[in-house]
């Protein structure tokens, strides 16, 4: 007897041991086989929703489990919890690489259906924000409360004495064009400047000014003439040596943000500083302000040839939740209450989708690190140029192959039919049902 | 006895019951999504053999087949050459050199990197503008521009075999060492009393009693290097730049499951994997051995 007893407890100690190897640490403190309602469960790639969490406990008495898995992960993650419901949030953020997808999967509840109707409040999100939660007939699946469009953030001081002058409008109206913003880079070089850190800076005006989606609706790939002719422009800034061949990203591109960076070109090694850098909304707060402490002030932002939007996250209400109505709750504050976004927005500087709040706090929005300047104002001019629609669920992939190519183009290792050659091949092979000519 | 057995039973289990969820299911649910179209969500249809009959002609695959093998290729000699070389000066009973356990453990230092921190540290170092190797060669004069090591196919290839092989050079240079103190000092004083030099000691007694030995290395390092992904991921921008040279076999798995969504061609690709492993390891494990017995059966 004893001795089986002693042979069970060790058969319990070893299964503990192997299961616990395999089960995974999802970086909460889970209550586990808790009751299903009064936790609302709640999943993202980011902390950037402890604030609203809190905010939303607070208010309605409910504990909220958060859950964070890093963005990496995310998709391969969350996607087998939303297909199977076990484990599944009530609520779940999504990015704009895999947001065109998911919003078709029908993981999130459909918003236009009672009792939600957000249809009914369409016109108080910018544009192409709101349009970018739909699904493909049209239904509303995901929500955010932020818009991210893109600018080019330069450095006044290079500004005033190349160009004579700082004004964002001025400069914005230099740099409206592509030839414009050549014309800058040239005025740049010759003073011992470069315009960009690297010839991936422009990408994000590759578009022209009338951009087309990746894909059309006859599931065709669309490769436009803008498209074609942004491989000269990435070439030519190359060739002209208007960058400082700092790639995104890369220890040299975040150091041109603050102090003058060494560039070796032409068996000649210069000193240079780098004028701008092409980011987004949160490009100012997560990128600038951590890595040009020394260059604060300096800076101030301004438009590019066209406008462009970077990034972005939406949420919505798992469809097989049991709590849709506290869910619903969750995503309303943080979509559309007025009180909680205006402290959200005052305290993050994130710049909003929902207008009703925006029209009352950007025309007194100013930014220390950009010389005072009023940029609210300014991005949420740009968001409403987007053209909402041209986003595919094939455009985070494509961008990256194509990117590829280009950069083949550029470093001279292939001719321009070569590259897009290459390109369309790529395409073919990583979405077989497209038809590629 | 009977009751003995039953425990026994019970005491494997766990174990089993581990094994069959997480290991063999995996294994025949891959096998079952190859012959469909599936793409992360349910649905799918079954399409026959068209997912391998797509990748016998996926110029793709090929290239990331021929592309492992080269990078491998390079690595290996290079780490068992490095491996043996080590160990024949450590093992000579002339030089007697000091210091085996701390080299030992010097040599393997790499290999308790993390790869994400190793993939780092070289980018930082074959940085085209700023990189460490190009500042040096620049100042000694050797090249006048910087050389941008990670966007010639040729160069960035063999970074990824260099590294490799500082990773993993000092894991087979203990075996080896272990290897060789396994072989009777008898054998080499013989040796030496008939006359040979280093050279024919290495040859005729060192090399044939390690064979076992470099057969084991060879098997799991072939495996391990047919299995080459997170370095040509994380050096440059994870889908095989500079064109194409970087793409190995399981690279163009992950990215045909995880970013195109193609889960069903990228569970034929693990399959088609699989086989090659197998077929390779079988070459080897036969080569190795066919001499042995053709020796054995003439004598």
């Amino acid at each position: 007897m004893r001795k089986k007893l002693v042979s069970l407890l060790s058969i319990g100690a070893l299964s503990v041991g192997v299961l616990g190897a395999c089960s995974n640490d999802e970086g909460t403190s889970g209550s586990g086989s808790g009751s299903k309602d009064d936790v609302l469960k709640v999943w993202s790639f980011t902390d950037e929703l402890k604030e609203p969490i809190k905010t939303y406990e607070e208010r309605n008495g409910v504990k909220v489990e958060l859950t964070i898995v890093p963005i990496a992960d995310y998709p391969t993650k969350l996607k087998p919890a939303l297909e199977s419901g076990v484990g599944a949030p009530d609520v779940f953020t999504g990015e704009i690489a895999f947001l065109k997808q998911w919003v078709d999967a029908g993981y999130w509840e459909n918003l236009s259906d009672e009792p939600y109707n957000v249809n009914e409040i369409a016109d108080d999100y910018i544009p192409y924000v709101f349009d970018l939660g739909k699904d493909s007939e049209g239904n509303v699946r995901a929500l955010s409360w932020q818009t991210t469009p893109g600018g080019v953030y330069y450095k006044r001081s290079l500004a005033k004495e190349v160009l004579g002058t700082d004004d964002p409008t001025e400069i914005g109206n230099m740099m409206s064009s592509m030839d414009g913003v050549f014309e800058v880079a040239e005025k740049m070089k010759e003073k011992g400047y470069k315009m960009f850190p690297d010839e991936g800076a422009i990408r994000w005006f590759s578009q022209g000014a009338n951009p087309e989606a990746w894909v059309n609706e006859n599931n065709e790939l669309v490769l436009t003439e803008d498209k074609i002719n942004y491989m000269d422009y990435a070439k030519e800034l190359r060739d002209k040596q208007y960058t400082a061949l700092a790639p995104e990203w890369s220890p040299s591109w975040f150091e041109g943000m603050s102090k003058p960076i060494k560039v070796k070109e032409g068996g000649t090694e210069t000193e240079t500083q780098v004028f701008s850098y092409v980011l987004p909304t949160w490009g100012l707060h997560s990128v600038l302000k951590d890595s040009a402490k020394d260059t604060a002030g300096d800076w101030a932002v301004t438009n590019g040839p066209s406008p462009y939007f970077w990034g972005g996250t939406w949420l919505g209400v798992y469809e097989g939740s049991k709590n849709k109505e506290a869910a619903y709750d969750f995503v309303k504050l943080m979509t559309q209450d007025e009180e909680f976004l205006t402290d959200w927005a005052e305290e993050t500087g994130d710049v909003l989708a929902f207008k009703p709040v925006t029209d009352k706090i950007k025309d007194d929005f100013s930014d220390e690190f950009l010389g005072g300047q009023n940029n609210y104002e300014f991005f949420l001019g740009q968001a409403d140029e987007i053209t909402p629609g041209i986003v595919t669920k094939y455009d985070q992939q494509l961008d990256t192959l194509y990117g590829a190519s280009v950069l083949q183009y550029v470093e001279g290792k292939k001719t321009k039919e070569e590259a897009v050659a290459e390109f369309k091949k790529q395409a073919k092979n990583a979405y077989p049902d497209i038809k590629v000519d | 006895m009977k009751k003995l057995d039953r425990y026994g039973y019970a005491f494997i289990a766990p174990f089993w019951v581990v094994f069959l969820t997480f290991s063999i299911y995996p294994v025949f649910l891959t096998l079952y999504y190859s012959f469909t179209n599936y793409t992360g969500s349910p649905g799918e249809e079954i399409v026959g053999f068209a997912n391998y009959a797509r990748l016998l002609t996926d110029t793709y695959f090929i290239e990331a087949f021929v592309n492992t093998i080269k990078i491998w290729g390079v690595n290996f000699a290079l780490q068992i050459g490095l491996a043996l070389l080590l160990a024949l000066l450590f093992s000579d009973l002339r030089l007697k050199l000091k210091g085996l356990a701390f080299f030992r453990s010097f040599f393997y230092l790499p290999n308790l990197i993390t790869i994400s921190s190793v993939a780092l540290l070289f980018g930082i170092l074959l940085d085209w503008q700023h990189g460490s190797l190009n500042m040096m060669l620049l100042k000694l004069g050797i090249i006048s521009d910087p050389i941008n090591w990670l966007s010639q196919p040729v160069t960035a290839q063999l970074s990824v075999s260099l590294i490799l092989t500082w990773m993993w050079f000092g894991h087979s240079f203990i075996i080896v060492m272990a290897g060789v103190s396994g072989i009777s000092k008898d054998f080499f004083e013989a040796a030496h009393i008939d006359g040979a030099n280093r050279w024919q000691m290495f040859t005729f007694v060192t090399l044939p009693l390690l064979k076992p030995i470099l057969l084991y290395i060879m098997i799991t390092s072939l495996i391990g290097g047919l299995q080459l992904f997170d370095l040509p991921l994380l050096l440059t921008d994870g889908i095989g730049a500079p064109d194409g040279s970087l793409n190995t076999m399981v690279l163009y798995l992950y990215n045909q499951a995880f970013k195109y969504n193609n889960y069903g061609y990228a569970a034929a690709v693990a399959y088609g994997l699989f086989l090659i492993t197998l077929v390779f390891s079988a070459v080897v494990f036969k080569g190795m051995f066919r001499k042995e017995r053709a020796a054995q059966k003439g004598a």
